[in-house]
């Protein structure tokens, strides 16, 4: 369903946001007034060092040599980073680029499981709260779901982490497992890593599902009242297959998008929810190098956050023709 | 059953045929609403005769949906519809259809009487194929998958479709013309005696409209089913069906062969609408609007519920409901001045040129509401 033409459209988008991104990134760290790069050298300099060595040592930290002309140390930028090569960390003192190897894959297990939480409990609910219509566990639900919404997660987290963290001691209040657990595939270290995983999960998933759940329900209830429902249950199909191949499917349609980018602001919102359960992963290096002024290591996980968004977009770009058969690839004629 | 409907209408109505496959009796459908129960079919009669054509006309909102809905007994939630539908799959059956358990329902839609809906554009499911459609409703009825199928090809070949094609299509790669035979081969898959047909070619355009008619024609004799066709065209349904039925406020006013209606209407109504219905080959000079609206389903007119708008109405028509009146045998008209009728108002049909030419000129208040 996928044309080719459209995917290497798709993928030029991508890799072309991701171009951009890059050189914003370049041009925020070059040009702002009293930018990092102005801080380093300002700390160089005050250090007593030599204009040449404050050149190397700015390089060596952002990977852009300020004596350079401007076209060259854009260039320089680029192929670093391509590269893989970030920088070096200031306050940490190690490569940008091992910081983040080591703090992505915990940030994208809390997301994505939140991700699939958020929407498998949210597009349930939903649903049900359709079918329902206007009965006390609709009228409930809805409100509940209005007040999860408009709780922030921060403000969840924090309450989780004080009474189940602190109170009870039923769950860890900080770090991604026990210590002294053995990394690797045996059930002492999955349990101990879903167990310190747990209470960011369910700060995400609860402030989160509410929304998706509101919206499956105002799409469910709009899909309910169409004609082809009417006419599916006429031709007498079981209940199971109306609401799932009739409702949910053509409901969900409209939501695929916004949960592929969700991923992103997910993301994001690890800089505060790692942050509040100690919790190393990119958001909380993110939260330490803004609090530290790094920006080699801010820059880097800037940059995480947008390519986890684009590729979210790009994965939904190419999915959606799958998801609904109407959008395709635009090159299949109607006849 | 019989709530306040007078009984006499009820023996009065001559709508009997003589090999019904449905009865239809005293049938009401009422929605609870705040400012009084809407009563969308007010005590209908009807018989629909085995292998006929039959047509319903009447303008928007006079309950032709809803007619063809309680012959499903799918009346949409909350209405309730009480009254007798009785279906008979042979002369000596009969079935009870508004009696019937969920399960039964269940079997006896689609597969005994079908219905093709208003708005086909709209009558499949955008994340299917075609094939899937066909597919789901045969495994539904328990049916034989190659033999449902092997009919679902033919349908679709009767209907100048290629079903190749068409299966594997997505419904919005077909054109409306298309996702309206599609849909007419889908509503007949299962190879129903009854097919109600509500406003199949209300979003299509003339000519496709004119070809649906011809293919339902030959479908019709081919598969020899019941067709019962609800429009608000008249002159369209008229060279189709073997017999028409208008509706007006939720009820019949009058019924009679096809041919009949067109040369000799008796409804004050009917021949208003004969007038107002837009024709390409009427000059829009002759064209003549029913002045005043349609009745609120909450609140009927006392008497003749066609009296405020009737430029033949008289004190008896505001204070007593007219029962039928049988202009001849098989044509019946629920009016008192079913004689004047034609006189009162003339009307020219395209087809007819100098038909009643020669009093088209004086306008003789057709249509328009003098005694309002």
């Amino acid at each position: 369903m996928v044309s080719t033409q459209y995917f290497i459209k798709r993928t030029a988008m991508a890799v072309v946001t991701f171009f951009v991104v890059i050189s914003l990134t370049f041009a925020m760290i070059r040009l702002m007034p009293g930018g990092p790069l102005d801080y380093i050298q300002s700390q160089m300099a005050a250090a007593g060092q030599a204009p040449g060595e404050i050149a190397a040592e700015v390089e060596r930290f952002s990977s852009i040599n300020p004596q350079e002309p401007l076209w060259q140390q854009y260039l320089t930028y680029m192929a670093n980073t391509l590269q893989g090569n970030l920088g070096e960390s200031m306050w940490y003192n190690d490569p940008v680029a091992e910081i983040l190897g080591n703090a992505m894959p915990w940030t994208i297990f809390v997301s994505i499981i939140s991700m699939i939480l958020i929407y498998l409990i949210g597009i349930s609910m939903g649903a049900f709260m359709a079918y329902v219509e206007g009965s006390r566990f609709d009228v409930s639900w809805s409100t509940v779901s209005i007040l999860l919404t408009s709780v922030p997660f921060y403000v969840i987290a924090v309450v989780l982490l004080w009474y189940l963290g602190y109170n009870l001691e039923w769950f860890p209040t900080s770090g991604h497992y026990g210590r002294g657990v053995e990394e690797g595939f045996n059930w002492e270290f999955i349990s101990s890593v879903m167990h310190h995983g747990a209470l960011p999960i369910a700060s995400l998933t609860l402030a989160g599902f509410g929304a998706t759940a509101l919206a499956m329900r105002g799409n469910a209830i709009q899909i309910l009242g169409e004609d082809y429902l009417r006419v599916a249950r006429l031709r007498a199909l079981s209940q199971r297959r109306i609401a799932l191949r009739y409702v949910a499917r053509n409901a969900v349609l409209p939501m695929y998008t916004s949960m592929m980018i969700s991923l992103g602001s997910l993301f994001g919102s690890s800089i505060i929810l790692e942050q509040i359960f100690q919790y190393p992963g990119v958001g909380y290096f993110m939260y330490r190098a803004i609090s530290a002024r790094d920006y080699p290591l801010m820059m880097g996980t800037f940059l995480f956050i947008t390519a986890g968004v684009i590729i979210g977009v790009y994965i939904a770009d190419l999915t959606y023709g799958y998801v609904d058969p109407r959008a395709g690839s635009g090159d299949r004629e109607a006849f | 059953m019989t709530t306040n409907e007078s009984p006499t209408q009820v023996t009065d109505t001559d709508v009997d045929v003589a090999d019904p496959i449905l009865s239809v009796r005293n049938t009401s459908v009422t929605f609870d609403m705040e400012r009084g129960a809407s009563r969308v079919l007010d005590g209908v009669n009807m018989d629909i005769e085995r292998k006929e054509i039959l047509g319903i006309v009447g303008e928007s909102g006079s309950g032709k949906s809803m007619f063809a809905s309680a012959l499903l007994d799918a009346v949409v939630d909350p209405g309730v519809i009480d009254g007798s539908i009785t279906y008979h799959p042979t002369p000596e059956e009969s079935v009870d259809i508004l009696g019937l358990s969920t399960r039964e329902l269940k079997k006896y839609r689609w597969a005994e009487i079908s219905m093709v809906f208003q708005g086909a554009m709209s009558s499949f499911n955008p994340t299917m194929n075609m094939r899937g459609h066909f597919e789901e409703t045969i495994d539904a009825h328990n049916e034989n998958y190659e033999e449902g199928m092997a009919r679902a090809r033919e349908l679709l070949s009767d209907l100048y479709l290629d079903p190749d094609r068409v299966l594997d299509a997505h419904p919005h790669e077909l054109s409306g013309g298309m996702k309206q035979r599609a849909l007419i081969a889908l509503s007949m898959v299962l190879q129903p005696k009854v097919l109600v047909m509500d406003e199949p070619t209300a979003a299509l355009d003339l000519l496709m409209q004119r070809s649906i008619l011809q293919l339902l024609h030959e479908i019709k004799e081919k598969y020899e089913i019941t067709l019962i066709f609800i429009t608000h065209d008249l002159p369209l349904v008229a060279e189709l069906a073997d017999r028409l039925a208008v509706m007006y406020a939720f009820e019949f006013i009058e019924v009679a062969p096809a041919e009949e209606i067109l040369q000799n209407a008796s409804h004050p109504y009917t021949r208003s609408l004969l007038n107002a219905t837009p024709n390409m080959s009427t000059p829009i000079e002759e064209m003549r609007p029913i002045s005043g609206s349609a009745p609120d389903p909450v609140d009927v007119p006392e008497g003749c519920s066609y009296h405020p708008r009737c430029p033949l109405a008289t004190e008896q028509c505001r204070e007593v409901d007219p029962d039928y009146h049988s202009v001849r045998h098989d044509h019946e008209a629920k009016c008192f001045h079913w004689e004047q009728a034609a006189d009162a108002i003339p009307f020219t049909l395209p087809q007819q040129p100098g038909d009643s030419h020669s009093d088209a000129d004086s306008d003789a208040g057709a249509g328009t509401g003098v005694n309002n």
